[in-house]
Parts: C-alpha cells; sequence; structure tokens
C-alpha cells in the first residue's frame, strides 16, 4: 500500500513539476542601460531562402549596435506546432513571429505573448487590427501580403485579348480566361488552396467567416467549376494528382493569369533571373471584383490577406524587453518597410517611399497599373483573430477538398459545413 | 501460458513450514522477475509511461498547453459524443480496420508460407515484399497519387483496357478514396508482417508436418492442424500489433489525402492531431486520445482473452 | 511399354518398382514451380513499381517527375541530381547521425526488450499480466498526443535538441518487449527445466538458451527496429533543432523544399539513397528469419 501511495505521489510530483515547469528564462538583473549589449532570439523559417529576417535583423543592428538579433531556423511546414513545443517547454524564442493570424488567440490566451499595445506604429499601416486582443496590442504587422491577379502581357498579345485595366469584374474575367486558352497553355491557374476561392468570396461580400452563414460561397465555387468545366482551368484533381506548383504553372507559361499573392512578385523576378522560369513580360492587375462598385483606378479594389508580425515572448527578460519593443517598432516603421519592399516582400505599410522601393527592383513590373494592385486596395483579413477561427478553417477546408474534387456538391457542402460550426464551434 | 515455478535450488531444510517457503519463493520470483524487467522500465516508465498519464490527466482539464489545465470532469467525453467530426472519424477508422486487418493477414501470412523455402531467388522476393514498407512515406504519397489519378493514371487506364468504362475516382472520390488508403497501406505493410510470420513460422516443428504427411494429411490438413496452432503466438502477436496500428493509422493518410476529399477519410489520429495542433484545444484533444485508447485496449482485451482460452 | 499397353492404359502404367515419378508428374510439380515464379514475378512488379518509379524519376529533372501521362523511363538520364546530393547537402554527417541513432537504439531496443520479455515470459510474480497490458497499452495510445508532455521532460532533462533524446525515446518501447515475450512463449519450457536441473541461474538461461533460440525473432527485431529509426520524421522533427544533428529523412526535407517549391527529383535522388543501407542489410541478414532452429532432441 505505502508504495503505491509513494509511486502515485511521485508521479504527480513530477508531472507538476514537468508542466508548471519551466518559465523559461528567470528574471535577471534589473539594469536599464540602454547601451548594455543585448541578444535577442528571433523565430523564422527556411532562412536560407526567406531573406526577410535576416535583412530586418541587420538593419536593426545597424541603428542600434548593442543588439545582436540570432535568428531560430524551424521548419517552415510545422513552424506553429514546433514553436508551441518550445513555448510549453520553456525554450521558446525572445521574439515570435507570428506566421498565421489563426494561431496568435493561442499564444496570447496561453499568456505567451507580452502586451505591446505602447510599441508605435506608423498611420496607414495595414493589419495591426488581426493582433489586437480585447483591446490590447499583442504583436505588430511587418508584411502585409494580399492577393492580386498576375498576368503574362506576353500570351495576352499572343491571343489578342486585351490586357486588365483595372476595371475587371469577375465575367470579365472568365472571358478572358476563355479567349485566352489555347492547346498549349491555359486561361488562367488556380492554386489548391483553400483561400483562392474563399478568401475572395468572404473579403467582397463582407463576410466573417464566424458569423457561420456561408450562402456566400455558392457564386464564387460556381464561377470556379465553370471555369474547370470549361477547360479555361486544370482542374483541381489534376493539380492535386501531379502536385503542380503555382510558380511552375505561371513560370513556364502554363497560364496566362492567376490569382495569388504578392509573395509570388519576388519568386517570379528571381526564378526568371535563374532561368527556372521563362523570360516573359508580366504584370500585376488588382484582383476580379464582385461588382462595379469597386473597380476602376478611381475606386479602391477589395481583396484579402493577411499580416505577419513579431510577438514579443511574456516571458522575456525585463532588460531584454525594452530592446524586444523597439525591434518590434523599427520593423513596422518606414525604415523596416524599406529593408523589406528593397527585396521583394510586401511591407505592411505600403506609402509612396515604399512603392518607388518595391518597383525599383530589377525585373519587376514597370507600369502603374501594378503598382496601383500593390498599393491601393482594401485588404480584409483572411483569418479573423479570434479562437473560433482555426476550427471554422478546417470546416471550410473540407468544403473546399469536398467540392473542387467534385465529390459533394456545393450546396450540400455549405450545408455541412453550417451544421458542423453550430456542432463543433456552437 | 502458464510458468512453471522453479523449483528452489538452496535445498532448504525439511523443517522450514510450507507457508514461508512458498512466500520466500515469491519473492525471490518477484525480484528476479523484476531484474529482468527494470532495464526497460526505467527507460520506458519515465519516457512513455509518464507523458502518456500525464495525458490521461489533461483529457480531464481544458488544457491549453502552456501550463493552465483546470479541471473539467466528463465535459470534454461529453463533447465527443456529440461531435459529429468525432462519430466520422470514429466509423472512417473502424471502415478502415475492418478492411484492411484481414486484407493484411491473408496477405503477409501468404507471402510467409510462400517465401518459407530455400528457393533460388527467394530472397529477392523477399526483399522485394519489404520494399514498401522501407521507402519514404512521402515518395509513396506522390506516387500513388500518381497511380490513382482518375483521368491519366495507369491504374485506371488498366482498367478501362479491360472493359470498365467508369473507373472509381480513387483519392478524388469521397466513395473510393478509403478502400484506395488501405490498398496501399496493404501494399506497405505486407512486408512488415510477413518478417514477423516468417521468424513465427520457424518455430513450427518440422518433425510434426513430417508426421503428418506421413499420415497422409494433404496441404490444406497440415497447415490447418499444424502451421496454424504452432504459430498462435506469433498471430496473436501480429493480429494485436496490426489491431493497434490500424486504429492508430496516422502518417499516411496525412500525407495521401489529408482526411479529404471531405472528411470522407478523416481518422481518428487526425482527428486527435488538428484538435490539438491546429485549433489548440489540447485538452479535448487529449480526451479523444483516451477514447482511441479504450477502443484499442478493448478490442485487444478481446483478442487477449481469445488467445488464452485457445491456449489453455 | 508396348504399343497395346500404350493404347490400353493411356500411357500411364507403371510398373511397381519403377524408379520415383519422372515424366509427367515431375513436370506438373515443375509446372506447378513455373506458375508459382510468374505469381511471384507479377507480385514482385506490382510490390516495386512504385519504387521503380520513384528510382526512375531521380533521374528527371525536376519539372519533368510530374508529365502526364506517367512516364516510366526518362529520356535522358539526369545524373547530376545524385551528384548535388552528395557534394552541395550535407548528407554525410546525416548518414552519420541516422547510423548512430539507428544502432544505438536497436541495439538498446533489442537488449532491454530481450531482456525484460525474459521476465514477463518466463517469471511468476505479482502484478506482472497487469504490468503488462500497461507495456501494451502504451503501445495504444497515438505518439502526437503525448508528444508535448514529453517534451517538456525531455527538455527538462536538457536532452531536447542532443541526439540523446531520440536514443531515449525510442530504445525502451514496448514493441520490442512484445515481440519477444510472444517468442520466448513458443520456447518448450523444458529446455529451461533441464537446465535449472543443471544449476543454470536465470540470467544464464536467458544467455545460453533463450538468445540463441530466438535468433528469427531478434533478427526480425533488429530489423524493424533499425528500419524505423532510420526512417523516423516526426521526432527528429521535433528534437532534432541543429542542422548538425539532422537525420537524413529531415535534412533532405529542408534541402530540398524552398521558398518556392519542392524539387521532387532531388528529393527521390536522396530518397534512393537514403533506402540503399536498408535494402543491404535486409538482403544480407534475411537468412537469420529463417534460420531453423533445432527443437529436435524434445518431443514435439
Amino acid at each position: 500500500m505505502n508504495r503505491k501511495i509513494l509511486a502515485a505521489g511521485s508521479i504527480a510530483a513530477v508531472a507538476a513539476l514537468a508542466l508548471a515547469g519551466c518559465s523559461g528564462s528567470s528574471d535577471a538583473g534589473e539594469s536599464t542601460d540602454p547601451d548594455a549589449p543585448v541578444t535577442l532570439t528571433l523565430s523564422g523559417w527556411s532562412i536560407d531562402t526567406t531573406p526577410e529576417f535576416q535583412t530586418l535583423a541587420d538593419a536593426f543592428t545597424k541603428d542600434h549596435p548593442n543588439v545582436k538579433i540570432e535568428l531560430k531556423e524551424y521548419d517552415a511546414a510545422e513552424y506553429n506546432t514546433l514553436v508551441t513545443a518550445d513555448l510549453a517547454a520553456g525554450s521558446g524564442p525572445d521574439i515570435i513571429t507570428q506566421k498565421e493570424v489563426k494561431y496568435v488567440t493561442t499564444f496570447q490566451e496561453g499568456g505567451q505573448l507580452l502586451d505591446v499595445s505602447d510599441v508605435a506604429l506608423p498611420d496607414g499601416i495595414s493589419g495591426a487590427d488581426s493582433y489586437e486582443v480585447d483591446g490590447a496590442a499583442y504583436a505588430v504587422p511587418y508584411r502585409q501580403d494580399s492577393w492580386v491577379l498576375f498576368y503574362n502581357k506576353a500570351l495576352f498579345a499572343a491571343a489578342g485579348v486585351a490586357e486588365p485595366d483595372g476595371s475587371w469584374t469577375w465575367e470579365d474575367y472568365a472571358d478572358a480566361a476563355e479567349a485566352l486558352t489555347t492547346d498549349a497553355s491555359k486561361g488562367t491557374y488556380l492554386h489548391r488552396w483553400q483561400s483562392t476561392v474563399q478568401g475572395f468570396a468572404n473579403a467582397q461580400t463582407d463576410t466573417s467567416v464566424l458569423d457561420g452563414d456561408f450562402s456566400n460561397l455558392k457564386d464564387y465555387y460556381d464561377n470556379t467549376l465553370a471555369l474547370q468545366d470549361a477547360g479555361d482551368q486544370v482542374d483541381f484533381n489534376t493539380s492535386t494528382a501531379n502536385q503542380l506548383t503555382y510558380q511552375g504553372e505561371f513560370g513556364t507559361q502554363k497560364a496566362a493569369m492567376m490569382l495569388m499573392g504578392t509573395w509570388y512578385t519576388a519568386t517570379l523576378i528571381a526564378q526568371q533571373a535563374s532561368g527556372e522560369a521563362n523570360d516573359f513580360e508580366w504584370g500585376i492587375a488588382p484582383a476580379p471584383q464582385l461588382d462595379e462598385k469597386t473597380t476602376g483606378t478611381d475606386n479602391t479594389p477589395v481583396t484579402f490577406g493577411d499580416p505577419t508580425g513579431f510577438g514579443i515572448n511574456a516571458n522575456i527578460d525585463s532588460a531584454k524587453a525594452d530592446a524586444a519593443k523597439q525591434f518590434l517598432e523599427f520593423a513596422a516603421s518606414e525604415e523596416g518597410a524599406q529593408a523589406l519592399a528593397e527585396i521583394g516582400i510586401t511591407p505592411a505599410l505600403t506609402n509612396d517611399a515604399v512603392v518607388e522601393s518595391y518597383f525599383a527592383v530589377e525585373g519587376a513590373p514597370t507600369d502603374d497599373l501594378s503598382k496601383f494592385a500593390w498599393s491601393t486596395h482594401d485588404v480584409l483579413p483572411e483569418n479573423p483573430t479570434s479562437s473560433k477561427t482555426a476550427t471554422i478553417q478546417g470546416i471550410l477546408a473540407d468544403l473546399h477538398t469536398a467540392v473542387m474534387s467534385g465529390s459533394t456538391s456545393i450546396d450540400d457542402a455549405i450545408k455541412t459545413a453550417e451544421d458542423r460550426v453550430k456542432n463543433e464551434v456552437g | 501460458m502458464t510458468t512453471t515455478e522453479a523449483p528452489s535450488r538452496d535445498a532448504a531444510p525439511p523443517q522450514t513450514k510450507l507457508p514461508r517457503r512458498r512466500s520466500a519463493l515469491r519473492r525471490r520470483n518477484a525480484l528476479i522477475g523484476w531484474s529482468f524487467i527494470l532495464p526497460n522500465f526505467i527507460g520506458f516508465g519515465f519516457l512513455t509511461l509518464l507523458p502518456v498519464l500525464i495525458l490521461f490527466y489533461m483529457a480531464f482539464t481544458n488544457w491549453n498547453v502552456f501550463g493552465k489545465a483546470d479541471w473539467v470532469g466528463f465535459a470534454n467525453f461529453q463533447r465527443l459524443m456529440g461531435d459529429g467530426s468525432f462519430h466520422i472519424a470514429f466509423w472512417n477508422t473502424i471502415y478502415y480496420s475492418v478492411m484492411h486487418i484481414p486484407l493484411t493477414i491473408v496477405v503477409s501470412l501468404g507471402l510467409a508460407l510462400l517465401l518459407n523455402n530455400k528457393l533460388r531467388g527467394v530472397a529477392f522476393f523477399r526483399t522485394a515484399a519489404f520494399f514498401p514498407y522501407i521507402t519514404s512515406i512521402v515518395a509513396i504519397a506522390v506516387v500513388w497519387n500518381l497511380l490513382f489519378s482518375p483521368d491519366y493514371g495507369p491504374i485506371n487506364e488498366v482498367l478501362r483496357a479491360i472493359g470498365i468504362s467508369e473507373p472509381p475516382g480513387w483519392l478524388t472520390s469521397s466513395e473510393w478514396a478509403m478502400p484506395a488508403v488501405v490498398i496501399v497501406s496493404t501494399w506497405r505493410d505486407m512486408g512488415y508482417y510477413m518478417i514477423l510470420f516468417l521468424a513465427g513460422l520457424q518455430t513450427v516443428p518440422r518433425e510434426l508436418h513430417e508426421a503428418a504427411r506421413v499420415d497422409g494429411a494433404n496441404v490444406w490438413e497440415r497447415f490447418t492442424n499444424v502451421t496454424i496452432p504452432s504459430l498462435r503466438p506469433t498471430m496473436f502477436f501480429v493480429t494485436v500489433m496490426l489491431t493497434i496500428n490500424s486504429f492508430k493509422i496516422f502518417d499516411l493518410i496525412l500525407v495521401m489525402t489529408d482526411g479529404g476529399p471531405g472528411q470522407s477519410t478523416l481518422v481518428l489520429s487526425q482527428f486527435i492531431y488538428k484538435k490539438g495542433f491546429e485549433e489548440s484545444q489540447f485538452g479535448y484533444a487529449s480526451a479523444a486520445a483516451v477514447a482511441l485508447f479504450f477502443l484499442c485496449i478493448l478490442v485487444t482485451i478481446g483478442q487477449f482473452l481469445w488467445n488464452k482460452k485457445r491456449s489453455a | 511399354m508396348t504399343e497395346t499397353q500404350v493404347l490400353v492404359t493411356g500411357g500411364t502404367l507403371r510398373k511397381l518398382n519403377a524408379p520415383a515419378p519422372v515424366g509427367r508428374t515431375r513436370s506438373r510439380l515443375t509446372v506447378g514451380r513455373t506458375l508459382g515464379y510468374i505469381a511471384l514475378i507479377i507480385a514482385a512488379i506490382g510490390l516495386l513499381a512504385p519504387f521503380f518509379w520513384m528510382v526512375m524519376s531521380s533521374l528527371k529533372n525536376a519539372n519533368e517527375v510530374f508529365s502526364v501521362p506517367v512516364v516510366w523511363v526518362p529520356e535522358t538520364f539526369v545524373w547530376q541530381n545524385y551528384i548535388d546530393i552528395w557534394t552541395k547537402s550535407n548528407m554525410l554527417v546525416w548518414i552519420r547521425n541516422t547510423l548512430f541513432l539507428a544502432v544505438s537504439v536497436t541495439f538498446l531496443q533489442v537488449l532491454t526488450g530481450s531482456f525484460a520479455a525474459y521476465g514477463f515470459a518466463r517469471m511468476k510474480f505479482a502484478g506482472r499480466d497487469i504490468l503488462f497490458l500497461v507495456y501494451i497499452g502504451t503501445i495504444a495510445v497515438p505518439w502526437q498526443s503525448y508528444m508535448i508532455p514529453q517534451f517538456i521532460l525531455l527538455s527538462n532533462l536538457k536532452v531536447s535538441n542532443t541526439l540523446w533524446s531520440i536514443i531515449l525515446l525510442q530504445a525502451f518501447g514496448a514493441f520490442g518487449v512484445f515481440l519477444m515475450k510472444q517468442y520466448y512463449e513458443t520456447i518448450p519450457e523444458e529446455l529451461s527445466e533441464a537446465a535449472r536441473l543443471d544449476g543454470l541461474s536465470e540470467y544464464g538461461i536467458w544467455r545460453r538458451i533463450m538468445l540463441p533460440l530466438s535468433v528469427p525473432a531478434i533478427a526480425s527485431l533488429t530489423l524493424l527496429t533499425f528500419v524505423n529509426t532510420w526512417n523516423d520524421y516526426l521526432g527528429p522533427l521535433i528534437y532534432l533543432r541543429n542542422p548538425d544533428l539532422w537525420t537524413i529523412q529531415l535534412g533532405l526535407k529542408s534541402f530540398v523544399s524552398n521558398l518556392f517549391d519542392t524539387n521532387y527529383a532531388l528529393l527521390f535522388a536522396g530518397l534512393t539513397i537514403s533506402v540503399v543501407p536498408i535494402a543491404i542489410i535486409f538482403l544480407l541478414g534475411q537468412k537469420y528469419f529463417v534460420e531453423g532452429i533445432a527443437t529436435s532432441g524434445l518431443k514435439g
């Protein structure tokens, strides 16, 4: 009997120790000397091919020589799982990059993010709302991609189709796709992610996924399926079976148009330089709109996108917290934005100076429409900041694969999704 | 199978009372038995058993993985009962297992019997059977996705060639996705279980086979009356492992279909992973893991009892 | 045979003292064997076809891998992929790490597993069966669900981000214990009885009787543990963060995936290289699975 109690007790003790755990760094000295050397760790992914972290770190250290920023590399595909594991074990980074807005509430409700409401943000910065919970800010955006329409000028010319001029609705887009389809290439390519359809559907009808009403998706799915059926777009199943890459499809001119996020411009420029992509003229145009109300360069087109941001580990040494906040402020500032624009990243702040830097990169499109599409838009968040978002997006992901693979009709899939939200999210 | 008690080697004096001798014996056996188990148990207990116990505890809390774990009693389990996705995952898992388990046993046992000889080239065939298991799962998913491609894949081309005008959609159809997964999974596992059966077949005494043959028994009779009974411990092991592994299937489905299309291939392990790592509801995910555990354990105990009855 | 005999009997007449079956019966055996071989070859094709496609694809250009229709043999063989893997990636480091892990884990698993299995199979003591069920019970829990508590424990022990974490994780599993215990149960008790009468201790029995007689089980446990450790991805992903600790699976994944997309031809080249050691071990070691054990000397 005694042995059993002892065993149970020791298990409980170890368990308690293990979990109450490790609040990581202890509270070290109270030195507030702003010039004392400080090392901050920052979480990033695919560091070799994602230069934004190093760029920001270097630019910041130039202005603040006493601060060293160490990058901690994480696997890109499992980033959130690994960061969660590290934070749970108390070995998380000082500056936590928020790769997806879906997980912000997880970190915040778990007490892992420091309140950074006192970090000054420039006017006109986009995406700050995504990091606000209960009126306080828990991260700052440094990057805000949005979805635009990429188009291949060479293929347009060959088919004799007028290039987009910023006034397109979805009907115009479908017409162009039909006219552009040849034996050698399709009119357009749509990647397999749920965001390619749902992002526009929600942003342009001003619907939040949290409402649990998905009737707005029907038209958008009908349009996409029509494009598939007409043969103007590679169908979802073939795309899946052959693991088609969007970079490959547009880059090797297998599709004349493609809806994609602005991050692709940097990739395309690099691939054209290295020869992986064909050499052709291309541009970006605002995404097709729901109706005429938001078309044309006099209006502001509506599109979607989520920011990427930096948060601060709530367990950070108090001596380091100031330096960390300074880094956040820098990353969101115009200086940070400039540094990012120069390497082809779309920063959260896109004022005129930043636009100039971005399009000054060799290989970037130079026409005005591209600059307009990149800088002028109403970007609505793809993922609202809430603890219900991840579950609902999972349900919608299942809807997407069911409908796009042709195994369920859109009406049935919408009904199933709505029922599931009621059942699983409440 | 019972074990005999080893006769005590230190010859106890005849006057010793019987009960004390027996309890000294029992204690000695216990000590020796524990000394065998301890090296493995120390590592196992701390690194596997303890996390599992913590997991069980978490199933009754609203754990958010960062240290907060308030007790909520059976609330997570009640929620599971009403959760539509959990039901789907549960029945998909059963569906998968019911197809996968008998198929794999038959195929791998057949392979083992076929290849349990010293014919020329048998080493090559055994290696061929094992190749699917040692190939990376990423490669398997990519290759089979291609082979199963409904319009351009070789499998449907063959089916069309033999006259089936509308071959199944395989991984793109919610009806055929699970059968496709079962096919790939059996293809992958048969080499693994073949090895276990091969090892087990070595314990079948040759003399019994000879005796039976002399008695006029044909191949089938020899198989059922000599091979199968001798294989019982191995068969038990294979069945238990195969059952548990089938209930727990995760990697293959994740890379092949990710639960799709829709939720047609969603299985319990994946439900647990999603709830935990994608939706950050770790307490709830733990409850689902406990449910999966009970499913496995109940079936295993059933198999355990069946095996005990058979061997008695 | 005379012609009459042939006509009457249809040619199957055989003298009583005629030698062992020749002619038709022998050919029936050969036919059977040939059919068996054909069936095996078809089965082997089915088993190896996907792997064959993977190897052929490793010799293609990256954008030719997925083509419509499926291309089984590329027109030009691009050996550059293999050169790239060896020269541009850290393959040697990864192989070294993976080899170290696989060997250590396998050794420890087999040793402690077979040792513990003897305790479960042959020793009788209170709580034995319950403890064994506990062992099997942990196999019934999916690893992803207790991955985090385990990670926290190992981090507290300060072994996370070292190779020891993987060794500790895998070396003490229940699988090895279960497999060996089942095998021990097929070894007749009489052998141990005789040994005990000869004065051998339980440890001696384990070493001199159980181990040699369970070579097929040890061989299969060794092979399966080795393969599992060699191909393990999620475990090393979580615990081995430093690039110089990476295993082959981890290293390959990060080497071929970049910001742009996954270079499948390169990935397949790496995976092909990764499979070779295991295939060799299997080819050489498989005779141990079918090593006959001498049970003669005992009544069946």
